[in-house]
């Protein structure tokens, strides 16, 4: 049914400047670049009411979220994972901002590369709106669910809760961190032994043109069941956590139901933009997030996604991996410290401390780095 | 001459949808801002009070109660289209809800294909819902 519905056309040739993502990239890169001007002049000049921020801090805070925003939204996508990974443990981990409002903004985060990207993996047939429509249908409830279980541990637990939020993700960086060293090993084409009856009657497959082979790929895929009360699993983590989950939906796909590896680190993108316009809204109702903080993170994932995607086209990925990973163990570092200070089992980590182990982190990947790249990769 | 696949129309119309819509809330998310400290006090809460609260670690609650009397609604940005904030509001709603409408579409694509994809179809309607309960805020459980 789904390859009855594609159609071979021969391809048009235009300008690069006419080509998307281009025209719009450039209308909103004129756009920041004309509002942030603006906005110096404006914040500078502005007077500071006692007890409140200046405005200069306040355009740097704009202007920083921006940035980051960016640089981790082109890291991510090149490294194949969400934004929210990266974003909410680092803010949690080295900031006192509320946590709620950090998981919060973090769906935000994690949805709106995803989002952006969605259309030219759309065009292009990497995704495939079959598996993305059938995963977001139970990827949504446990999303949604795990959203209300956020603010219902924000709203009856307090201090403790926050302690606990962050110890646990702390806990769950430190697995993925591991996960990613020794379990990470995907398929890039899964071999399928056995279509199953279920999997078979949902007709999931879409044929596309894989660029790196010059041919139509067809794959088949099983074991949809499994996949799905999986997907409400990391649903639910993605939810509560806002994390977003692309770093466990790739291997779901890939590992369970035989998605090709590429297909499924698009797919991963598309549901997580579709899935998250579930889970973030009990946060957009309660307040938990605040406009102004979060419309430059939005933006800077818009257009690092937009780079990232056109970055990931040309490079190697191998070593930024390794990277994202160090990243990773430090922030769980900072994440279970600044858990049990709230908890008050130890007291306010020293920065010496901090700087110690971010930099005993750094010389391991930096020789990772310098070892991958000898040997090619 | 190369040739490409063309996917099936429900598959590029759910991407042009989103994708669209995200450059829009984009684009509003980057004059919400500006607007907000064009005019300090037309804003539901000032960016002055609001940030240093921000950065004190007060929750989410006590910044709204404090900064800008109490919480208004998800969707304040109806009250207040023209304050900084309700501009930012507005940008980040419309990006958030954007699988919406992409979804109804989708699912007239799918109707429209020859055969027709009834399994689809009902797939993106009932994941447009779960956004509309999501969005409207029918299903609380706190």
């Amino acid at each position: 049914m789904a390859e009855s519905a594609v159609e071979h056309a021969p391809a048009k040739k235009r300008s690069w400047y006419l080509e998307s993502p281009w025209p719009e990239a450039l209308l909103m890169v004129a756009v920041l670049i004309a509002c942030y001007i603006a906005l110096a002049f404006v914040s500078f000049g502005a007077e500071t009411p006692p007890g409140g921020m200046t405005g200069g801090r306040i355009f740097m805070c704009l202007f920083g979220f921006f940035f980051l925003s960016f640089v981790i939204a082109l890291v991510a996508v090149v490294a194949g994972i969400g934004g929210g990974v990266l974003f909410t443990p680092i803010l949690l981990a080295f900031t006192s901002l509320d946590s709620i409002i950090v998981r919060a903004t973090g769906l935000v985060v994690a949805m709106f590369s995803g989002l952006i990207s969605t259309g030219p993996f759309m065009k292009g047939g990497l995704a495939n709106l079959r598996i993305c429509v059938f995963c977001a249908a139970a990827y949504g409830v446990g999303a949604f669910s795990g959203a209300q279980g956020a603010l219902y541990v924000a709203k009856y637990l307090g201090a403790t809760g926050e302690g606990l939020v962050r110890l646990a993700l702390g806990g769950l960086l430190i697995a993925l961190a591991f996960f990613f060293i020794v379990g990470g090993k995907k398929i890039e084409w899964p071999e399928v032994k056995k279509i199953d009856g279920f999997t078979k009657k949902l007709k999931l497959g879409l044929p596309y043109f894989e660029q790196s082979l010059g041919k139509v790929m067809h794959y088949p895929l099983t074991r949809s069941w499994q996949t799905l009360i999986a997907i409400v699993g990391v649903g639910m983590l993605s939810g509560f956590f806002g994390l977003g989950a692309g770093w466990a939906i790739v291997p779901v796909q890939n590992l369970i139901m035989a998605v090709p590896l590429k297909v499924a680190a698009a797919n991963s993108g598309v549901l997580l933009g579709m899935g998250d316009c579930i889970a973030v809204w009990p946060y957009l109702l309660m307040g938990a997030i605040i406009p102004l903080f979060a419309a430059p993170w939005l933006v800077g994932q818009v257009l690092g996604g937009l780079v990232g995607a056109q970055i990931l086209i040309k490079i190697k990925a191998g070593f930024v991996r390794l990277i994202l990973i160090g990243i990773m163990f430090f922030t769980s570092f900072g994440l279970v410290c600044k858990g049990l200070n709230l908890l008050g089992v130890i007291g306010k980590v020293p920065v010496v401390l901090n700087g110690v182990v971010f930099l005993g982190i750094m010389i391991i990947v930096v020789r990772g780095v310098i070892k991958q790249i000898k040997s090619g990769g | 001459m190369e040739e490409k696949l063309r996917m099936p129309v429900s598959q590029r119309v759910y991407g042009q949808v989103i994708y669209w819509i995200t450059v829009v809330a984009a684009i509003v998310c980057m004059v919400g801002p500006v607007i907000a400290m064009l005019s300090v006090d037309n804003n539901v809460m000032n960016p002055h009070y609001l940030f240093a609260e921000i950065f004190a670690g007060k929750s989410a609650a006590e910044i709204w109660q404090t900064v800008g009397g109490g919480f208004p609604g998800g969707h304040f940005y109806l009250k207040h289209p023209f304050t900084g904030d309700g501009i930012s509001q507005f940008g980040l709603a419309l990006g958030c809800g954007c699988a919406f409408p992409a979804l109804i579409a989708t699912a007239i694509g799918y109707l429209r294909e020859k055969p027709k994809v009834y399994l689809y179809a009902s797939l993106c309607i009932w994941v447009a819902f779960m956004v509309a309960v999501s969005a409207i805020g029918v299903v609380k459980s706190h």
